[in-house]
C-alpha cells in the first residue's frame, strides 16, 4: 500500500493494523508528530489526513491506502513559513513545543475552513488538545491572527494580553 | 543591555514551529532495542520470588536486569550532600509504592519488550499500606521505612525541620483571639506531554551517550554514574530539550536503568514510558498537611504562629527533606511575623515519591498562608488588603531563618493587585511603601525582629 506523506508517495512494509503514528514516526522517520499518550487524548500526534485533523496514534494505517498526509514538515520549511507557524512564533505561541506540531495543523484545518478570530470557535476547534505548560492565550491570540491575515515580524514578539509596560509597576 | 525590556523571539520558536526541534524520542539510532520495566502491582509487598530466566530465554530479548546487576543499588538523590540513601534503584527485597520498578528488559521492539516482562515469575507477600501522613504517626502504624515512618537526617539527627523564632509563649499569652486552619492541598502529576524518554548509546570509546530528557542534566549525570560506579567522563549527556518536565524531570527517572541494559546487552537501547507509567509511576507534587494557629491582635497584627507541616514524600526521600526545608523558610509568606514555632516532617507513606513542581516546597504554604490570612481578615472583621499590607515584609524585617529584607515586594504588590480589580484602599495604606518600619506601622511587638540591611 501507498500513502503520500507532505506530497512524497511512500510505499508503507508495515502491517495494516499498525497505527499512522508508528508508520510515520518509526517507519519513515517524520518526527514531527509527537507519541503523547497514544491514546487519542493529547492532540500531539494530529496531522492532516485528506485535510481533516486526526489523531495518528489511532487510525491503523490500513485505511489510509492512498491517502494524502500532512504533518507539520509539510506546512512549511524554517525558510518558509506558513502563516500559522509564522503567526506562533510571533506570538510566542509554543513554549517546550511538544504539542506544538498538533496544534498547528488543528489550527491549520480550522483556516482551511474559512475559520475567523472569533475566540470562542478558535477554542471549540483546538478543544481536543493539550498543552501542559499552560500556553493556550497565546495559541489562541496566534491563531486568531493568522486568521485575521496579520503579517508578522519575527525578529520581535507581540505583546501580550497581561505584558507589563515598562515603567506600569516597579 | 539591548536584550533587557525587549521582547526577542525565542532561540527555538523556528525549530518549534516547523518539526525541527529533536526531541529524546526523535533521535535514531540504528539498531535500539526498546526497554520495558516489570514493576509493582502492590503499594507495599515483601519479594518472595523473582526468577527473570523465562524472560531472558526469549527470543529477541537481549538484556534482563535486576537489583543484582547494579553496581550501586541504593543511592539518594541527596547523597552527594552527604544525605544518606535509602532507595533502591531496583527493588530487592520489598517493593513500597505500586509501579516501583523491580526488573528490566531489553528487547528487539515494544511488544517483544513486554511479553518479556509477562514472563518473569514473581510472587509477593503484601503488607498493610500507609497512604495517609496523618496515621504515620499512630502507634499501631504499619512500619514502611528503614528508618521509620519520617525522616530522621535533618541537621544533628533531627527528625523534623524545626524553626524557633521570637518568644513564641509570650506572643500567644498577649493574643486577642488565635485563628486556626488546616490545609491540605494535594498531590499533582506534572503530565508532561513527553513522557519519561531516555535512549542510550554505547559507544566505540567505551563511553555511553545518554540523550536524556532531564531538567537536571549534570545533576543526573552523578546520579547515573555512582549507581554505575563509573567516573563521570565515561558518560556524555545530551539534554536542553524537554517536552515539558515542571519539576517531574528532575529526579533521575530512566537514564540509569536503560545504562545498565546498554551495558549488558552491548546495544542501543531506548526506554519511553507509557502515558500509564507517567501517571501510575513517576513523581508527583507531594500533598502536603499544614496546620496553622496563629495569635492574632483585633486590630489585625499577627503577633506569633505556630505551625505544623507533615510533607508526603512517598515511599523514598529523594529530594523531600530539602522541599520542606525551603516550605519551612517560607512559612510566614510575603509577612513578618516575630515569634515562630514550625515543625514540619517529612513523611514516608506507600505512594509513589514526591518531587518538585513549579516551586517546590513554597507553592503549598503559600497556598496556605494566604487563605489563612484571608481566614484572620475573615475572623477579625477587617479588610482582607489591610491586614496582609500591615503585616507586609518591609526593609530591615527578618524572614523566619533570618534572612535580612533588602527590597521586599509584598507592599507595591498587594497595592497593584487592589488597583487592577478596583479594591478602595484607605489613604495610609494607600501611602505606604516598603521603606523602613515606623510610626504606626512599627508596633512594639516588632522592633526586636529589625535588622540593619546595610549590614548584609
Amino acid at each position: 500500500m501507498k500513502i503520500v506523506v507532505n506530497g512524497a508517495v511512500r510505499e508503507i512494509g508495515s502491517s495494516p493494523t499498525t497505527s499512522l503514528l508508528f508508520v510515520l514516526r518509526e517507519e519513515l522517520g517524520v518526527t514531527g508528530p509527537k507519541a503523547g499518550c497514544q491514546q487519542g487524548g493529547c492532540g500531539a500526534c494530529t496531522v492532516l489526513v485528506d485535510g481533516s485533523p486526526r489523531r495518528s496514534c489511532l487510525l491503523p494505517v490500513g485505511y489510509l491506502d492512498g491517502a494524502e498526509i500532512t504533518t507539520v514538515e509539510g506546512l512549511g520549511t524554517p525558510m518558509s513559513l506558513a502563516p500559522v507557524q509564522q503567526a506562533f512564533v510571533h506570538h510566542y505561541a509554543a513554549q517546550c513545543g511538544f504539542c506544538t506540531s498538533g496544534f498547528l495543523l488543528a489550527a491549520q484545518a480550522y483556516l482551511d475552513r474559512g475559520g475567523t478570530d472569533d475566540r470562542e470557535a478558535i477554542i471549540e476547534a483546538l478543544g481536543g488538545h493539550v498543552c501542559r505548560c499552560t500556553g493556550y492565550v497565546k495559541i489562541i491570540e496566534a491563531v486568531a491572527a493568522a486568521a485575521r491575515g496579520d503579517t508578522f515580524d519575527l525578529t520581535t514578539t507581540a505583546p501580550g494580553k497581561y505584558t507589563t509596560v515598562a515603567g506600569g509597576a516597579r | 543591555m539591548k536584550a533587557v525590556g525587549a521582547r526577542i523571539p525565542r532561540y527555538d520558536g523556528v525549530a518549534h514551529v516547523t518539526g525541527r526541534t529533536v526531541y529524546v524520542d526523535d533521535v535514531r539510532i540504528q539498531g535500539t532495542l526498546w526497554a520495558k520495566a516489570l514493576r509493582s502491582p502492590h503499594h507495599h509487598a515483601g519479594i518472595t520470588k523473582l526468577d527473570t530466566r523465562p524472560a531472558s530465554e526469549l527470543k529477541g530479548v537481549h538484556a534482563v536486569i535486576t537489583h543484582e546487576d547494579v553496581p550501586l543499588n541504593v543511592y539518594g538523590h541527596l547523597s552527594a550532600l552527604g544525605i544518606p540513601a535509602d532507595e533502591p534503584l531496583l527493588a530487592e527485597d520489598a517493593v513500597r509504592y505500586k509501579g516501583q520498578p523491580i526488573a528490566l528488559v531489553a528487547a528487539d521492539d515494544e511488544e517483544t519488550a513486554a511479553r518479556a516482562v509477562d514472563a518473569i515469575e514473581i510472587e509477593f507477600e503484601e503488607r498493610p499500606a500507609l497512604l495517609d501522613v496523618r496515621k504515620a504517626f499512630d502507634p499501631d502504624a504499619p512500619r514502611i521505612h528503614q528508618w521509620g515512618n519520617w525522616y530522621t537526617h535533618f541537621e544533628d539527627e533531627m527528625d523534623r525541620r524545626q524553626i524557633r523564632k521570637g518568644d513564641i509563649d509570650a506572643a500567644f499569652a498577649q493574643a486577642d483571639t488565635i485563628v486556626q486552619g488546616v490545609y491540605r492541598p494535594a498531590a499533582i502529576e506534572h503530565a508532561p506531554l513527553e513522557t519519561q524518554v531516555c535512549q542510550v548509546v554505547p559507544e566505540a570509546n567505551g563511553r555511553l551517550t545518554i540523550y536524556s530528557c532531564t531538567q537536571a542534566l549534570y545533576f543526573s549525570m552523578g546520579v547515573v554514574a555512582a549507581h554505575l560506579g563509573v567516573p563521570l567522563n565515561k558518560l556524555k549527556f545530551v539534554g536542553g530539550t524537554t517536552g515539558g518536565g515542571f519539576g517531574g524531570k528532575v529526579d533521575t527517572a530512566t537514564e540509569t536503568m536503560t545504562s545498565l541494559l546498554v551495558l549488558k546487552s552491548g546495544k542501543p537501547v531506548k526506554w519511553r514510558w507509557t502515558r500509564e507509567e507517567e501517571f501510575l509511576c513517576s513523581s508527583t507534587r507531594a500533598p502536603w498537611h499544614m496546620e496553622i494557629a496563629d495569635a492574632v491582635t483585633k486590630d489585625g497584627w499577627i503577633l506569633g504562629r505556630r505551625m505544623l507541616t507533615l510533607h508526603d514524600s512517598g515511599a523514598y526521600a529523594r529530594f523531600s527533606p530539602y522541599g520542606l526545608t525551603k516550605h519551612s523558610f517560607h512559612h510566614t509568606g510575603a509577612y513578618t511575623i516575630p515569634n515562630l514555632a514550625f515543625d514540619g516532617y517529612v513523611v514516608f507513606t506507600n505512594r509513589v515519591p514526591t518531587t518538585a513542581m513549579r516551586g517546590f516546597g513554597v507553592t503549598s504554604v503559600s497556598f496556605a498562608v494566604e487563605t489563612h490570612m484571608n481566614r484572620v481578615a475573615e475572623v477579625l472583621g477587617i479588610d482582607p488588603f489591610e491586614a496582609r499590607l500591615k503585616n507586609a515584609n518591609r526593609i530591615g524585617d527578618t524572614s523566619p531563618n533570618g534572612v535580612v529584607y533588602t527590597d521586599p515586594s509584598t507592599v507595591p504588590t498587594i497595592q497593584a493587585i487592589a488597583t487592577a480589580i478596583g479594591h478602595e484602599l484607605k489613604s495610609d495604606y494607600r501611602a505606604m511603601t516598603n521603606e523602613p518600619r515606623n510610626g504606626e506601622w512599627l508596633p512594639e511587638h516588632l522592633v526586636a525582629q529589625i535588622a540593619n540591611p546595610e549590614e548584609h
